[in-house]
């Protein structure tokens, strides 16, 4: 216990964090342990794959960290990302609209249901999970009526789409580069700018804050905003790996944002939050969902493990919090 | 009155770092309403919280009907029929008067819920006490002053035989306290033996047949009632000694220019038309019972709760406060009395506590200068004298005055020109209080205008250069340090109530 | 005598979205000839059996301040289990009943122990087993749709559970099931300890717990009937429709607590009406089979579910607001 305390204490492993250094250990031991279990699974393509996983989930999970920061839930997400996917992906196939302004849709998309989740919690105190829920059907619903219940397929690179060089350029996996960067601004927004400091002070202490002489509530709503934005980044790199969108899915995705979310060390309570543990919480998530398929498991199997991850994520986080107590 | 039913014989607690209560003794008998009075922090209600069994005791015995007892936990005290009627009433809302009072314990018929026969029961213990609610009426569409009235009967029910009110008339209007003390009387004729809490002298003299005063954990002595004065037990109280040396003389000239000027104001039933002027320089002290309205009064001036009318002038200005935004923009700034929920972001460090009202004068462009931040951070915290190891260390660490010290920090960083403390040293430790009047001293020395709200008689004599008192929501008299005494402040304290 | 304050109030609400259920009857009767049928009464009444049996279930953690959000994928996935021992087991169709609703409790029972013993946030946890009950009905169905037998098959006689066939004539009979089920869990609601104790929760659990109840156990039986009711919905589900298919049923929840919400369960817990939420179901359920008589594609109705939900819900709190400024 002692050596842990230690270990702990040094000023090197304090600044990086140490549960940040387990969970980058676990994600380490976790690629050596596949690829001795499965052929080939050191290889490229293996790589490649579970890299088009981390890009979509990576940025939803960037997006829900600032929503969770609050104290807030949003698992609407992944339907809206789809949402973001299919208005924009209609507008660039059906309607006409160029690439560009297409993809800056997605983005608004994403932006206006954010908007809405925010307005209604921060505002309204309308309970998250209520929101969540109603904002995940509408966006099923908008994305159903938008594209007349049909699925959108975005054009090949070679096509006129050219976005997929945000993905990759040849073998070059230009996703990882972009996302990395994504993740650095989103820390920088939640360590250094007004923004962040306010979203986690009000997400560990509401009414200090307000008492402060802070307007809560445009912060709250703004956190909210932020994670619609990357929900409609997301979007382009889910059709940049997958191509093709179906109207009303998306569900799956939630949890495993959320997951990749809790695990990196950031408190359903609210308050504490880490982009790098996020970072690598969500490696690890995209790691185990590869590995699942490849140790010749079906997607169901994805479902439930990673269910239970967020159940002992949580679980760990109140306990945490019990003790502190 | 009957024979002694309820004794407790030099109880000694202690927490860590304070002696909370010192050999105290103190018994009640059957068919007596005795009461249990002192200050804030005099250790009533750890007194009794060790008689209930919600704490331990370090050492001394309690005899309960000839048998020595130690109770383990509210439940176990409530079954051998000692009963706490608490301040916070413990009611659940959305069901009805008879099923709240039967919680946990209803009669069933079958595997069906008998609610007829609670509620005859309900009305049948009414009646017995003289009360009139309707049994199946939604609890939490009742007054607060019915509310307790149910919890008392939920009391009795339990087949009580020691009764202990906890302030209960803290959240009552007149005429409840009139039905209250109605009660209380017809359960004294039943040889119900009552322990009464409270700090309204008023309220002594007319119910309660013997008075027992603590003072710092200590037992002071005993009184009967009819045999004593207001002024006898008030100087049990206050004790002769004064620890502190009274201020003698306001600092404060009679023409220095007025900063805050509020009139009217009307909030609710704890504020109602409070009008006082705040001078330059000056610490006026609030002063009042627990429940008199001060905190509110603060609470509206700060714009953290709604006001209905009123008008406030910031430096001879009108100006319109709907929010803690608006009124930290007019310099305004408020320490609340409860730091852990309204004052300080505990899993924050130092350094972002300080600027937390301030956070657009760190700023580079779009980013926050944290070198800047934790600077001005660590001028206040040496100025300020607060003990830590950096301005990096998170707030939760800090002990209670040095986290109050950081709140003030957070004020000072904000150049909030009138500060708003509401009991500045409360759950403060005796050292560390003196530094926090120093520091209110020299802040006022300096030109900042304070409002001192406090419940401890001494921190206001201490302190204050002009003093206004409150009770029941009204401001019912303004004194100058010259000429006030502990008597004339109580005096007023208690004016509205007979 | 002394009773007939509460009801009053409560059912208060519950006139209020029945004379919203009539209107909507009526503006879709105006609107279109065609919904003027009886095979249009027999569609809302399959549509509504499962919705209203999930709704009565879910109220029990509405009302303790919680949410199952699991008892939509739960449904599929009880029916699928059932369903497989039925068509690739042999099972008789009563047995393969009982599994289904075994599975329910279960589900339901660690809901319940992660929430009420455990301490997780209830939607987080729900949305956990969610995901699990989804992953292991595919599982196993080894991801096909799996139909209990149909009319004419044998064991099929669930089927008539529901609806009944007389000579040519269908006659609704499951809504008489849910209207006593309904009935009967309003009772337990409203005379029972459990329900008492529901309410308790919701509405001040620390008064609860210094009461001397047993908190943690009535927490999780609010779990358990919600989970068995997701049980008996994925029977009336199995019933009315033919196929069942892996990996559908998100989105049901939505529905079930959206009917309970508009029948006046408090969003935020304390408070709730059995017989509300049956009503309440039925908003829903009139929409989702009106608008298209209407003209209106049946993916409108998820939106519209979704604004009704929020706009029941921005009620709710407005209400709410005003009397605390009384």
């Amino acid at each position: 216990m002692d050596l842990i305390k230690k270990i702990k204490e040094n000023p090197i492993i304090k600044k990086l964090g140490f549960n940040r250094i387990v969970l980058a250990c676990v994600l380490v031991l976790m690629y050596l342990i596949l690829s001795l279990m499965v052929e080939n699974f050191a290889g490229m393509p293996r790589i490649m794959s579970a890299l088009n996983y981390v890009y979509f989930l990576g940025f939803l999970s960037l997006g829900v960290t600032f929503v969770i920061a609050t104290g807030g839930i949003d698992f609407s997400i992944g339907p809206v990302m789809f949402c973001c996917a299919l208005v924009s992906g209609y507008s660039l196939t059906s309607l006409g609209v160029p690439m560009l302004p297409s993809l800056i849709i997605s983005l608004i998309v994403g932006l206006l249901f954010g908007m809405m989740n925010g307005y209604l919690v921060a505002y309204w105190k309308v309970p998250p999970f209520i929101v969540s829920m109603a904002s995940m059907n509408i966006a099923k619903g908008v994305a159903s009526v938008f594209t007349k219940t049909q699925s959108v397929s975005w054009p090949q690179a070679a096509k006129g789409g050219w976005f997929r060089s945000l993905v990759k350029v040849g073998k070059f996996p230009v996703g990882i580069i972009v996302f990395l960067v994504v993740a650095a601004i989103c820390s920088i927004i939640l360590n250094h700018t007004k923004a962040g400091r306010y979203i986690l002070s009000l997400g560990s202490n509401r009414e200090a804050v307000r008492l402060s002489g802070v307007d809560t509530k445009k912060w709250e709503m703004l956190a909210y905003a932020i994670c619609g934005v990357l929900v409609g980044i997301a979007a382009i790199y889910f059709v940049g790996a997958y191509t093709t969108v179906q109207p009303g899915y998306g569900d799956q995705y939630n949890n495993e944002a959320i997951a990749g979310c809790v695990m990196g060390g950031t408190s359903m309570a609210g308050g504490l939050a880490s982009i790098g543990g996020t970072v690598i919480g969500v490696f690890i998530i995209a790691l185990l969902q590869e590995g699942i398929l490849a140790l010749g498991f079906t997607k169901d199997y994805q479902l439930i493990i990673t269910g239970l991850i967020v159940i002992v994520a949580v679980y760990a986080d109140v306990m945490a919090r019990r003790r502190k107590n | 009155m009957g024979e002694v039913i309820l004794q407790m014989i030099d109880i000694d607690k202690r927490f860590p770092g304070v002696h909370a209560l010192n050999k105290v003794s103190f018994d009640v008998k059957r068919g007596e309403v005795h009461a249990l009075m002192g200050e804030n922090g005099a250790g009533k209600s750890t007194l009794m919280k060790v008689l209930t069994g919600i704490y331990t005791k370090d050492s001394g015995s309690i005899v309960f009907e000839g048998k020595e007892v130690e109770f383990h936990g509210a439940r176990e005290a409530q079954d051998a029929g000692v009963v706490i009627v608490h301040q916070e009433l413990n009611m659940v809302g959305h069901l009805t008067v008879a099923q709240n009072i039967f919680i946990g314990r209803e009669f069933k018929k079958g595997i069906r819920i008998d609610d007829k026969k609670m509620n005859e029961e309900a009305a049948k213990l009414f009646e017995k006490l003289n009360i009139n609610i309707d049994p199946t009426a939604t609890m939490s569409d009742l007054t607060v002053g019915k509310q307790q009235m149910c919890e008392i009967a939920k009391a009795i029910s339990h087949d009580a035989k020691v009764i202990i009110f906890d302030e209960p008339t803290a959240a009552l209007t007149e005429s409840e306290i009139e039905d209250l003390f109605k009660i209380i009387r017809d359960l004294r004729k039943q040889q119900m033996a009552i322990v009464y809490i409270s700090h309204r002298m008023d309220e002594i003299k007319v119910i309660t047949d013997r008075v027992t005063v603590m003072r710092d954990g200590c037992y002071v002595g005993t009184l009967v009632t009819e045999e004593s004065t207001k002024d006898d037990i008030i100087n049990m109280m206050v004790g002769r000694i004064i620890y502190e040396e009274p201020k003698t003389k306001s600092r404060v000239s009679e023409d220095a220019p007025v900063v805050l000027k509020v009139e009217h104001l009307n909030a609710g039933r704890m504020v109602q038309d409070v009008s006082f002027e705040l001078r330059k320089g000056e610490i006026l002290g609030f002063s009042g019972l627990m429940g008199a309205g001060r905190t509110e009064t603060a609470r509206a001036i700060f714009g953290a709760d709604p006001k209905e009318s009123g008008e406030i002038f910031v430096n001879g200005k009108k100006t319109v406060i709907n929010s803690p935004e608006d009124a930290v923009k007019a310099g305004i700034g408020y320490l609340s009395e409860d730091r852990k929920r309204f004052g300080i972001v505990v899993q924050k460090t130092i350094a972002e506590n300080t600027t937390m009202a301030d956070l657009g004068n760190y700023m580079k462009g779009i980013f926050i200068d944290k070198k800047k931040e934790k600077k001005v951070a660590k001028e206040f915290v040496d100025s300020l004298s607060t003990k830590t190891p950096s301005v990096d260390q998170l707030v939760v660490n800090l002990s209670g005055g040095n986290q109050q010290k950081v709140v003030i920090a957070k004020w000072l960083c904000k150049n909030c020109d009138i500060l708003i403390f509401d009991e500045p040293t409360r759950g403060i430790d005796v050292g560390a209080k003196n530094e926090i009047y120093k520091l209110m001293n020299k802040l006022a020395a300096e030109g900042k205008s304070i409002i001192m709200i406090s419940s401890e008689m001494t921190e206001i004599l201490r302190m204050s250069d002009r003093i206004v008192v409150m009770c029941e929501g009204k401001k019912t008299g303004e004194l100058r340090i010259e000429d006030t005494t502990q008597e004339k402040i109580m005096n007023l304290a208690t004016r509205d109530i007979n | 005598m002394g009773n007939r304050k509460i009801p009053a109030k409560l059912l208060k609400q519950e006139v209020i979205v029945f004379i919203v259920v009539i209107a909507l009857l009526g503006f879709f009767c105006v609107a279109s000839p065609d919904f003027r049928k009886y095979t249009t009464i027999l569609t809302i009444m399959d549509y509504s059996y499962y919705i209203v049996l999930m709704a009565i279930g879910v109220s029990f953690p509405l009302i303790t301040g919680g949410v199952d959000l699991s008892i939509g994928t739960g449904l599929v996935c009880y029916s699928l289990a059932g369903g497989y021992l039925i068509v690739h087991k042999g099972w008789p169709t009563g047995a393969a009943m009982v599994v289904s609703l075994l599975f329910g409790i279960i589900i339901g029972l660690i809901n319940g122990i992660l929430i009420g013993v455990m301490g997780l946030p209830p939607f987080l946890a729900t949305l956990c087993t969610c995901m699990i009950t989804r992953g292991l009905g595919s599982i196993c169905s080894n991801n096909f749709g799996i139909s209990w037998p149909t009319t004419g098959q044998p064991g099929s006689w669930f089927r008539s559970i529901f609806k009944l066939t007389i000579g040519d004539t269908k006659i609704p009979l499951g809504f008489v099931w849910v209207l006593l089920l309904a009935i009967l869990m309003h009772f337990v609601l409203n005379h029972t300890k459990i329900g008492r104790y529901t309410i308790a929760i919701g509405s001040n659990k620390e008064a609860a717990i210094l009461s001397g109840i047993n908190v943690k156990f009535y927490h999780i039986m609010a779990y358990v009937i919600s989970g068995f009711f997701a049980a008996l919905a994925s029977i009336a589900y199995s019933a009315v429709f033919a196929t069942v298919l892996p990996g559908t049923g998100a989105g049901f929840e939505l529905e079930a607590i959206g009917g309970a919400i508009i029948g006046g369960v408090s969003a935020t817990g304390g408070a709730g009406s059995i017989i509300g939420t049956l009503i309440g179901v039925f908003v829903i359920c009139l929409l989702k089979t009106g608008l298209p008589f209407i003209g209106l594609q049946a993916n409108w109705q998820q939106i519209v579910t979704g604004v009704v939900l929020i706009g029941s819900v921005m009620v709710d709190i407005i209400k709410k607001r005003k009397e605390s400024r009384k």
